[in-house]
């Protein structure tokens, strides 16, 4: 081998212990440079690290409130839904109608997208109420079930009166009735005939009604 | 505790593998030089750890991949840096990865028995740039995508199967969603896998040959640890506060998304590719064939440096010599072709111009994105292709800016020139189209203000003839009616009529319509307000321009007289109904400029003294018509990114006197934007 600089090669290379390198005074500086390059080895992974576990937990760091709706005054934060009072059946037969309003998914903003579904329906004294037609069970849709005239979801059979109270013990509370306000032309009033809606999702699985 | 630690050491043996790795001998002491591959693998460990995070947000496709990367960047918790890091850090391994290698060949590291683990460095080499090169892409943006470009076409170079291994590179014919997803499996999935296999073998030859020591007399021999492991902490260190420093003060550039339509003047590779870049710019490449700059002589070098063990083992010491030189030579060679390229980057008016016009439309496109509306179904791109503020400039320079300026510009910052000098407008200058300056000027310095009509050739053959006695129609701004009645200064600017004077303009300011509708409700309400300020002036000015009550020499005349539709709404009267003078009925909105652009001849406005040629559709399509109208009137979202530059003062003044007394009124900002561009003017003329 032509180079003296190379070490031997032949055998696994040699490993002293501390102990045969130093001596007392020696070995209280190995400790003290143990101690510095362990805080430093752990200081260059741990900033990175860092970092890295911010940027991972922004969901949860941010928590900034996405979609909203358009509007002002008294009306806002309602959407108005393409159903109208007289467009419900007198009778309380449930109607389901799409919501349609700004749906912000992290950078792109959609415009007039669906972004949920209502159930509708008249009351005897001509009033309107909505549920939110996600289970509270565990986020199924619910229907309306024609024979037995009630809600009802297929996934783990929640049933649910017309009035949103449930029926069995598979649900963890009613259904999730929405605020509704009639209107007329944007102006609130008993005898308009625009429906506008808040919309809000809730949490599954849970007793009180939780928005998401 | 210790039980614990004996009983899994007895199922594992992890003490002595923690021995086996940290007690390596070193003979001669621990030493700086020995730090270089510990950061390297430091650097590699912050690409996967900031790479992961990137990955959980990022999204490639074309219309998602700037998105998502703009999403990174502008808002999510310190996104800026974790892509920063990443961006910086990949740099930093490739300049670590150069020092490398350089210092392997000049302590003669691949001289034998270390051949093998000399080749496998090469590999990684090719790894790494291959990541660097991939990863250049992902973001989508207009540098790395034209960037990018440059480099697929090379691949199409090779030999035999070019246009086979482009295809499978770009996953198509051409750039698309599929150049994105592979572009991405290589440079997250299969080249990180092959980076972690041949490092291992590295590492692992590494240790049984253990290092090549420089110098075994330097010190009494030490372990690796801590010894070694101290300096190489601490260089770690260093090298992660540089990045985080270029991370946190320079930032990864994001610039606008890719548009295969968009043309980018400014492309370039990363830095560390500029010579190759630069190389590939001699005319004595080209014309030997672009395949011998472009894969045969890099091919080549790396060629020469694998062989390098050989050459040592033929030639003896003087073939580490040859390699010395070698590397020497080539590092000198490419720090002067980067060097070369930088300056004369620098020195390149016309590529400091596509530059800036990258950082503007880069800047735009992340204000869009984060305005009120975000980035709609279509993604950035149809955003900024929907933006006048973006696409306004453009149309302006092909259509306009043969006759016009926009405050000396072509629209883009850049100076007309024809036969190599700075070309004279011979029309209005519309950078300050419908602000109240323009309207004052108009009406108290009307020939100045057309003054730049006079340098139009048609303007000298209508005079010629005219003063050989010939009868002609023509816009001549100093003998005009409108002329005649703004040229009486002395009345006009006197204190009598001062005030009316004051409300003229700013109803013509107001009936321009001028600006953009923020939406932003508190913007809107300071916008609304300001206008309302003035509301009070603009109706006295309404009637000052529809009835006249002005005193002295102009007693007895309005606006009215002539414009009689002044005051009015504009509605493109037809030709029998125009009055015979340039309709001033909503003079500079949207409406009305819409219409003048389509038909500057018709009655209603210039008429038989017309000059501009129209703009049919067939031209200027409607959307584009919409874009530059909207652009001229500013109504478009607001923006704070830096507009192109006044060129005023660049502009020639030789042999027109009256384009100097319009350049009078320019305010004093503008004496220093003349000095300032005088400097870029005569580079430009190298
Ligand atoms: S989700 Fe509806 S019953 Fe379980």
């Amino acid at each position: 081998m032509g180079d003296t600089n190379s070490p031997d090669t032949s055998a696994p290379a040699e490993t002293p212990s501390d102990a045969e390198l130093s001596s007392g005074s020696e070995s209280r500086r190995n400790a003290l440079v143990s101690v510095l390059t362990g805080f430093l080895s752990f200081v260059i992974v741990a900033i990175p690290s860092f970092l890295a576990g911010a940027f991972y937990l922004d969901p949860i760091l941010r928590r900034k409130k996405s979609g909203g709706a358009a509007g002002g005054g008294a009306l806002d934060g309602f959407i108005k839904l393409d159903a109208t009072t007289d467009s419900l059946p007198d009778d309380g037969t449930p109607v389901a109608v799409t919501v349609k309003s700004t749906l912000d998914d992290a950078w792109n903003r959609f415009k007039d997208v669906p972004v949920g579904s209502v159930w509708l329906r008249k009351q005897p004294d001509g009033s309107v109420i909505a549920f939110n037609s996600i289970c509270p069970h565990l986020g199924c849709s619910v229907n309306y079930r024609r024979s037995d005239d009630d809600f009802f979801c297929p996934c783990h059979t929640s049933s649910f009166d017309l009035d949103g109270t449930k029926t069995n013990e598979v649900p963890p509370r009613n259904m999730d009735e929405l605020e509704i306000i009639t209107a007329t032309d944007g102006e609130p009033g008993k005898d308009g005939k625009e429906l506008w809606l808040k919309f809000q999702n809730f949490r599954g699985a849970t007793e009180q009604k939780i928005p998401v | 505790m210790n039980a614990l630690m004996a009983w899994l050491d007895n199922r594992t043996g992890y003490k002595s593998l923690m021995h086996e790795a940290l007690y390596e001998r070193v003979p001669g002491g621990a030493r700086w030089r020995y730090v270089w591959g510990s950061t390297l693998v430091f650097t590699f460990v912050l690409q996967v750890i900031t790479g992961f995070m990137l990955w959980s947000a990022y999204s490639p496709s074309t219309r998602t991949a700037w998105e998502s990367v703009y999403y990174i960047q502008n808002e999510m918790t310190l996104g800026y840096l974790i892509r920063g890091v990443h961006h910086f850090a990949a740099q930093a391994m490739v300049v670590l990865m150069a020092i490398h290698l350089v210092q392997v060949i000049i302590d003669g590291a691949y001289k034998a028995p270390r051949e093998i683990n000399f080749w496998l460095g090469m590999v990684l080499m090719m790894i790494v740039l291959g990541l660097s090169l991939t990863g250049y892409l992902l973001p989508w943006d207009q540098k790395g995508y034209y960037a990018t470009q440059v480099t697929t076409n090379i691949m199409s170079l090779t030999p035999v199967a070019g246009a086979e291994v482009q295809t499978l590179a770009q996953g198509g014919n051409q750039y698309g969603h599929m150049t994105l997803t592979r572009f991405f499996a290589m440079h997250a999935g299969i080249l990180p896998a092959l980076l972690v296999a041949f490092l291992a073998l590295h590492i692992y030859c590494f240790r049984r040959h253990g290092l090549t020591v420089h110098d075994e007399n330097h010190a009494p021999e030490t372990s690796f640890w801590p010894d070694q492991v101290l300096k190489d902490a601490i260089a770690c260190l260093a090298v992660l506060a540089v990045v985080l420093l270029f991370a946190i003060f320079k930032g990864a550039e994001l610039s606008a998304p890719a548009d295969a339509a968009v043309k980018f003047d400014a492309a370039r590779p990363e830095w560390y590719f500029l010579f190759l870049f630069r190389f590939l710019r001699f005319h004595a490449v080209e014309s030997i064939g672009l395949v011998w700059g472009a894969i045969v002589l890099p091919g080549v070098i790396m060629g020469v440096i694998a062989l390098m063990p050989l050459t040592h083992k033929f030639l003896g010491e003087f073939g580490h010599t040859l390699n010395k030189a070698f590397i020497w030579l080539l590092g000198a060679a490419i720090v002067v072709l980067t060097a070369m390229a930088f300056i004369e980057d620098r020195n390149d008016i016309d590529h400091q111009a596509a530059l800036a016009e990258a950082h503007r439309d880069g800047g735009r496109a992340v204000e869009l994105a984060s305005g009120p509306d975000r980035i709609p179904v279509d993604g950035a791109v149809g955003m900024l292709r929907r933006d006048p503020f973006t696409q306004g400039p453009r149309l302006f320079a092909k259509h306009c800016s043969s006759c016009h300026r926009y405050n000396g510009h072509d629209g883009r910052g850049m100076l007309v020139t024809e036969k190599k000098k700075v070309a004279p407008p011979t029309a209005s200058d519309l950078g300050n189209f419908g602000s109240r300056e323009w309207m004052r000027s108009i009406v108290v310095d009307y020939a100045a203000h057309l003054s730049p009509l006079k340098n139009a050739g048609w303007f000298k053959d209508a005079k010629a003839k005219e003063e050989a006695g010939e009868d002609v129609t023509y816009l001549n701004p100093d003998e005009s009616e409108m002329a005649d009645w703004s040229g009486y200064p002395e009345s006009l600017l006197s204190d009598e009529n001062s005030e009316n004077l004051d409300a003229l303009v700013e109803f013509l300011y107001s009936e321009a319509n001028p600006g953009y509708i923020p939406a932003d409700v508190k913007e809107r309400e300071e916008w609304v307000n300001a206008l309302a300020a003035n509301e009070q002036l603009a109706a006295k000015g309404r009637a000052v321009a529809t009835e006249g009550a002005w005193a002295g020499d102009l007693e007895g005349t309005s606006c009215a007289d002539c414009h009689t539709t002044i005051g009015e709404d504009f509605v493109a009267v037809s030709d029998d109904d125009a009055d015979g003078y340039p309709t001033m009925a909503k003079y500079g909105s949207a409406k009305w400029l819409t219409d003048f652009i389509r038909n500057p001849g018709a009655p209603r406005h210039y008429g038989a003294k017309n000059e501009m040629p129209a703009y049919p559709p067939q031209q200027l399509t409607d959307e584009d018509l919409n874009l530059l109208v909207r652009w001229l009137t500013h109504d478009y979202l607001p923006s704070d990114v830096p507009d192109y530059p006044s060129r005023l003062g660049d502009l020639p003044s030789a042999g027109d006197a009256a384009a100097d007394s319009n350049e009078a009124d320019e305010d004093a900002t503008e004496g220093q934007d003349l000095e300032e561009n005088a400097g870029e003017e005569a580079t430009e003329q190298e």
